[in-house]
C-alpha cells in the first residue's frame, strides 16, 4: 500500500518534484547489492555447530530465508521512508572472539538498582562482566549456557519458544539474526513470582566493522512479574551494526516491564525487532528510548492473543544532524476486553529524519478494545523532516479507538511564559525540550538511569541549540 | 435494534432501469486506432491526439496500483467499448428536440432539467453516456463571461483554454487510471471564469452511465482566474446492471490568485447487489492546484454508491496563503469498498489545509481513509488539521485510517485525529427512554456524525445527500 507517486508536472512544484527525482534515483541505487548479503551472512559458516541439533536446525532454515529473503528496500512500504542503502554499501563482521573489556569501561552504564546484570560484547557473553545471582523464581542467564546443556530446567522450555513470535521467515533481518543464532540472554520468571527490581541487559559495542547478533526471549509464567532494561550502547565513534532480536512472552495474569534504550554510536546502524505475546489478563508495559545510531529501526509488535490485556507502549526518539530514527509499531487485537495505549514521541534537531508507523489492527470478534495513540514530533531545525503514519485497521464495531499525530514547534505561549521569567531564550527553549522528553524518560520506572538519560537528553538538546 | 438497522440498511438501488436508447458504440477492446477513431469521431486537433496517444503510450508501460485496500479481480481492459454517444447526433436548440425516452429518464431519476432548475438558479450540463445532449442557462452565463460547456465543445470552441490547462494539474502519466482517461477520454465539463467573476448560479452536472460495459471516462476542467468564484456541483447515479463497470474520471481544477473553487459531489452509482455482484468501479483522480496566492479549493464529496471507491480529491497548494478543504461523507454497505481520502501538499508559505472525513461501513463492507498531508522544506508557517471519524454498523464490516504525515518545514504545524464509534446501546437506550423510535434516533445520530460535512455542500445538495443517506440506511428520514 503507498499513496499514488507525487503531483510533478509544474514548474513552480520543484519541492516536490525534487523529492521524486531522488526516490527515483534512491530506486536505482538502493536495490540492495548482492554482495551485501554474501558478506554479512559471510561469517556464518565460521560459526561453530551447536551442540543442541535443534538448535543448528533453527540456524539451517534461517540461513535458508535469509537467502531467499528480499532485503529491504524504499520500495517496500514498510521500508518507504527509511533507506538502507548506506548500510547496504558496507560489510560488517560478526565478532570471532570477544573483546577484552575492563570492568572499568562499563561503570558509566552500571544501574544500580539492578541486581542482575548480563554483558555482551560485540554479541559475545562476557561472564566475567555479568554478575547476580538468579533471584527466587527469577533466572537470568546466558542462552549458549541454556543451549549447551541439555539437562539445564530450561532448556525444553527455551526450546519450546525460541523463535516462535520472531520466526526467521518474518524478515530478511530476523532470518540473518536466527542464521548466527548463539549468545543471547534468557530471562525466565517461574508461576506466581513478582521479581520487581529490573534485571539489566548490556549489549556493548567495542570496535567499527562489526555486526553483533544480539538475542532475548524472556518468558514470563502465569501470574509472574518482572522488568527488564535491554540496553544497547557503544564504547567506541565507529560505524558498527547491531541486529538485534527479541522475543517476549506473557502468560496468563503476568505483567512484564521491558526498558528498551539504544544509544549506539552516532555511525552505527541499529536494527531491531521485538515481538510480544500478552496472553489472558496480563500485562506488558514498554518504553523505548532511541537517542544514538545514524540509522535505527524498532518493529515493535504486541499480540494480544486471550482476552482481558493491557499493553502501554511509550517511545522517545532523539535524533540529531545525520540521524535517522524509525519506529514500526503493530498492536493486534485478536482477542476481546483488550486495552492498548500508546505516545510516541520524536526530538528533530539539524538535518535528521523521524519515522514512525503505528498499526492498530482490531481484528474480527475483539470487541469491547479499547485503543489510544498518540504520536507527538517536534521539530527544531528547517532542515529535519518527520514522516509519521497511525493507522487504525477496524474490524469489530463496539470498540473505542483514536489516535492523534501533531508535528509542531516548541509553543509559542510556554517560551514567553519562560521568557517573561527572566530565562535566556535558549535555555527556554532547551528546557522545554528536556521537558518534552523526560515525560517518556520517567516511565522508565528505573530512577538512576532514567536520571542519566535525562542528562544525556539536555546535552544532546544544548549541543543541537548551539549553532552549528 | 440489529433486525431494524438491518432492514433499513437493505433498502434496494431505486435509480435502477435502462433506458432503450441505440447507442453508437465504437466496437471492444484498445489500441491506438481506437484512440485515433475516438479523436476522430469528435474531430479533435493533433495535438490533442498527440496527448492521448502519449498518455496511451505511458499507460502500457505502467502496473494497476495495488497498494489500496480494495479486492477486486483483474480488469480486461480489451473488453470495454471506449465510446459510445447517443444516436441523436445533431445539436439540439431546445428542448423539444431531445429524445422523449432520454426526458422519462432524467424524469425518473428526478432531474429537473427545465423550469424547475431554471427557478433553482442551476444551470445542469447533462452527460448522458458521453456526449453532452443540452446546456441550459448558457446564455445567461455567457453574459457574465462564464464559459461553461461539455468538453469536446470547448475542444472546439476554445482550444487554447484547454490546451494552456489540460493536463497541468494531472498529469497524463500521474497514474496507472489517469494516463488511461487521458488516452481515452470522451466527454466532461469545461468551467472558466475569467478575472474577477464571480460566477452568478451554482454550475452542475449529472453524469449518468447508460450502455452496459461502456466504461466512463469523464475529464472535467475547471479554471478559475484572477479573484474568480465558483460553486461546482457534480451528482451521479446509475442504473442496475450485472456486469462491472469501470468508471477512470480526472478532473482538474486551476486556481489562480485569490481564486475560490468549491467542487460538491454526491455519488450514488450502482453498487452491486447484496452479494456483492456487479457495481461500479470508481477509480478517480481529482486534483486542484492553488496557483496563485490566496487561492482557495474546497472538495466536499458523499460517496454513498459504487462497489468500489478509489478517489483521492486533493489539493497542490502552491500559492502563499492558499486554502485547501477536504469534506467526506462515505458510506459502504454489502460488499462495497471504498478507499478513499485526500492529498494536501504544501508547498507555499502559510498555506492551510483542512480535512474532515467521516466513514460508515455496514454490512460487509470495508472503508479505509487514506491521506497524506505534505509540507515541503519551503512551505513555512504551513497549518493543517485533520479529523477522520468512523462508525461501524454491525461487526463485520471494516473501517481503517492510513494518514500519511510528512513534514520537512520546522514552522509548520500539523495535527490529526481520528476516532471510532458505534451507534452505542446506550444511545438508543437514551433516545427510547425520551420516547423515540430506533429508526428515528438511528437517523438522527447519523445526521449527527455527518454534519460537519453536510454544512458544507450547497443547499439543494445538502437536501440530495441527506436524501441518499436515508436510502442507503435509515429509510424515509431526510
Amino acid at each position: 500500500m503507498s499513496m499514488p507517486p507525487p503531483v510533478a508536472q509544474d514548474d513552480a512544484q520543484d519541492d516536490t518534484r525534487d523529492e521524486a527525482r531522488n526516490e527515483a534515483r534512491d530506486a536505482n541505487t538502493s536495490a540492495p547489492p548482492a554482495a551485501y548479503r554474501t558478506s554479512v551472512l559471510d561469517s556464518q559458516r565460521a560459526l561453530a555447530g551447536s551442540p543442541a541439533a535443534w538448535v543448528n536446525q533453527l540456524r539451517r532454515e534461517a540461513l535458508e530465508q535469509a537467502h531467499v529473503l528480499s532485503l529491504p528496500t524504499r520500495q517496500d512500504e514498510d521500508w518507504r521512508f527509511t533507506d538502507l542503502s548506506a548500510l547496504y554499501r558496507l560489510a560488517f563482521k560478526a565478532a570471532s572472539a570477544p573483546a577484552a573489556v575492563v570492568a572499568q569501561a562499563i561503570d558509566p552504564y552500571r544501574i544500580a538498582e539492578a541486581p542482575q546484570r548480563l554483558v555482551f560484547i560485540d554479541g559475545v557473553y562476557a561472564p566475567e562482566l555479568s554478575e547476580g545471582p538468579s533471584g527466587e523464581g527469577l533466572t537470568v542467564c546466558s542462552l549458549a549456557q541454556v543451549i549447551a546443556e541439555p539437562s539445564h530446567r530450561l532448556h525444553e522450555t527455551v526450546r519450546a519458544h525460541l523463535g516462535t513470535l520472531a520466526p526467521a521467515s518474518g524478515g530478511a533481518f530476523a532470518a540473518i539474526n536466527t542464521a548466527y543464532l548463539h549468545h543471547g540472554a534468557v530471562l525466565h520468571v517461574a508461576r506466581n513470582q513478582a521479581q520487581l527490581t529490573p534485571s539489566h541487559l548490556l549489549f556493548i559495542t567495542t570496535r567499527e566493522g562489526l555486526a553483533s547478533y544480539p538475542r532475548v526471549l524472556v518468558i514470563a509464567e502465569g501470574g509472574s512479574q518482572c522488568h527488564v532494561v535491554e540496553d544497547h550502547v557503544s564504547l567506541h565513534q565507529g560505524a558498527a551494526c547491531v541486529n538485534a532480536v527479541t522475543e517476549v512472552h506473557i502468560e496468563t495474569n503476568a505483567q512484564v516491564r521491558h526498558a528498551r534504550i539504544q544509544r549506539d554510536s552516532r555511525s552505527s546502524f541499529h536494527i531491531a525487532r521485538c515481538a510480544v505475546s500478552v496472553a489472558r489478563d496480563a500485562r506488558y508495559e514498554s518504553v523505548s528510548i532511541d537517542l544514538g545510531a545514524r540509522l535505527s529501526r524498532l518493529d515493535l509488535s504486541v499480540r494480544q492473543e486471550a482476552p482481558g490485556v493491557h499493553i502501554a507502549l511509550d517511545g522517545l526518539a532523539l535524533v540529531g544532524n545525520g540521524q535517522l530514527a524509525d519506529t514500526h509499531s503493530f498492536i493486534d487485537h485478536a482477542a476481546a476486553n483488550g486495552a492498548s495505549r500508546q505516545l510516541h514521541k520524536t526530538i528533530l534537531s539539524g538535518a535528521s529524519h523521524a519515522v514512525f508507523n503505528g498499526r492498530i489492527l482490531v481484528r474480527p470478534g475483539a470487541q469491547h478494545t479499547d485503543s489510544a495513540q498518540q504520536s507527538r514530533n517536534l521539530l527544531t531545525s528547517g532542515r529535519a523532516r518527520v514522516d509519521a503514519k497511525p493507522q487504525l485497521e477496524i474490524h469489530a464495531d463496539d470498540v473505542k479507538c483514536a489516535h492523534g499525530a501533531t508535528v509542531g514547534q516548541i509553543d509559542q505561549g510556554e517560551l514567553f511564559y519562560l521568557l517573561s521569567r527572566g530565562i535566556a531564550p535558549e535555555a527556554a527553549r532547551n528546557l522545554l525540550t528536556y521537558g518534552f522528553a523526560a515525560d517518556i524518560i520517567n516511565r522508565l520506572g528505573v530512577a538512576s538511569l532514567a536520571q542519566r538519560l535525562r542528562q544525556q537528553v539536555l546535552e544532546q538538546t544544548d549541543r543541537a541549540g548551539s549553532p552549528s | 435494534m440489529s433486525s431494524t438497522l438491518q432492514d433499513l440498511i437493505d433498502q434496494p438501488y431505486q435509480h435502477g432501469f435502462v433506458t432503450d436508447i441505440e447507442s453508437d458504440v465504437v466496437a471492444r477492446g484498445l489500441n491506438e486506432d481506437v484512440i485515433r477513431l475516438i479523436s476522430a469521431k469528435k474531430n479533435e486537433p493533433d495535438w490533442l491526439l498527440e496527448f492521448r496517444l502519449s498518455a496511451y503510450r505511458h499507460w502500457l508501460t505502467m502496473t494497476a496500483p495495488e497498494w489500496a485496500t480494495v479486492d477486486y479481480p483483474p480488469i480486461d481492459f480489451q473488453s470495454i467499448a471506449y465510446y459510445s454517444a447517443p444516436k441523436a447526433k445533431k445539436k439540439l436548440a431546445s428542448m423539444d428536440e431531445v429524445d422523449p425516452e432520454l426526458l422519462r429518464t432524467f424524469e425518473k431519476l428526478g432531474v429537473p432539467i427545465h423550469e424547475q432548475k431554471a427557478l433553482a438558479g442551476v444551470a445542469v450540463d447533462v452527460i448522458f453516456d458521453s456526449v453532452s445532449v443540452t446546456t441550459t442557462y448558457k446564455k445567461r452565463l455567457a453574459e457574465a463571461g462564464v464559459i461553461f460547456c461539455s468538453f469536446s465543445e470547448a475542444v472546439q470552441e476554445h482550444p487554447e483554454l484547454i490546451r494552456r490547462y489540460l493536463g497541468t494539474v494531472v498529469a497524463s502519466n500521474d497514474n496507472y487510471y489517469a494516463a488511461l482517461n487521458s488516452a481515452v477520454f470522451t466527454d466532461g465539463s469545461f468551467c472558466f471564469i475569467p478575472r474577477g467573476v464571480k460566477c452568478p448560479m451554482e454550475l452542475s452536472t449529472y453524469f449518468r452511465i447508460n450502455t452496459q460495459e461502456s466504461g466512463q471516462f469523464e475529464r472535467t476542467l475547471i479554471v478559475a482566474e484572477e479573484g474568480a468564484q465558483v460553486s461546482y456541483l457534480e451528482g451521479c447515479t446509475a442504473p442496475q446492471f450485472d456486469t462491472n463497470q469501470l468508471h477512470a474520471a480526472v478532473v482538474e481544477l486551476v486556481a489562480l490568485e485569490r481564486a475560490d473553487i468549491k467542487y460538491s459531489t454526491v455519488q450514488n452509482w450502482y453498487a452491486g447487489d447484496a452479494n456483492g455482484v456487479g457495481g461500479i468501479y470508481n477509480f478517480v483522480t481529482k486534483r486542484g492546484l492553488c496557483k496563485g496566492d490566496h487561492s482557495r479549493i474546497s472538495w466536499t464529496q458523499v460517496e454513498t454508491g459504487s462497489a468500489i471507491t478509489w478517489k483521492y480529491p486533493s489539493c497542490v497548494l502552491e500559492g502563499d496563503h492558499s486554502v485547501g478543504e477536504f469534506y467526506s461523507v462515505a458510506l459502504t454497505n454489502h460488499h462495497q469498498q471504498a478507499d478513499t481520502g485526500t492529498k494536501m501538499v504544501h508547498l507555499g508559505r502559510n498555506t492551510r489545509s483542512t480535512i474532515i472525513s467521516k466513514g460508515i461501513s455496514a454490512g460487509v463492507s470495508s472503508n479505509s481513509y487514506r491521506g497524506l498531508v505534505q509540507i515541503g522544506p519551503k512551505a513555512s508557517g504551513a497549518r493543517n488539521y485533520s479529523q477522520c471519524d468512523s462508525m461501524l454498523i454491525g461487526d463485520r464490516c471494516a473501517a481503517n485510517t492510513f494518514p500519511y504525515l510528512r513534514v520537512m518545514n520546522d514552522s509548520s504545524t500539523v495535527e490529526h485525529e481520528a476516532t471510532t464509534s458505534k451507534i452505542g446501546a446506550d444511545q438508543l437506550f437514551y433516545f427510547a427512554s425520551r420516547g423515540i423510535d430506533n429508526e428515528s434516533a438511528v437517523s438522527m445520530i447519523i445526521n449527527g456524525f455527518v454534519k460537519d460535512v453536510f454544512t458544507q455542500l450547497p443547499m439543494e445538495f445538502a437536501v440530495e445527500a441527506s436524501k441518499l443517506l436515508g436510502l442507503k440506511l435509515e429509510g424515509s428520514v431526510g
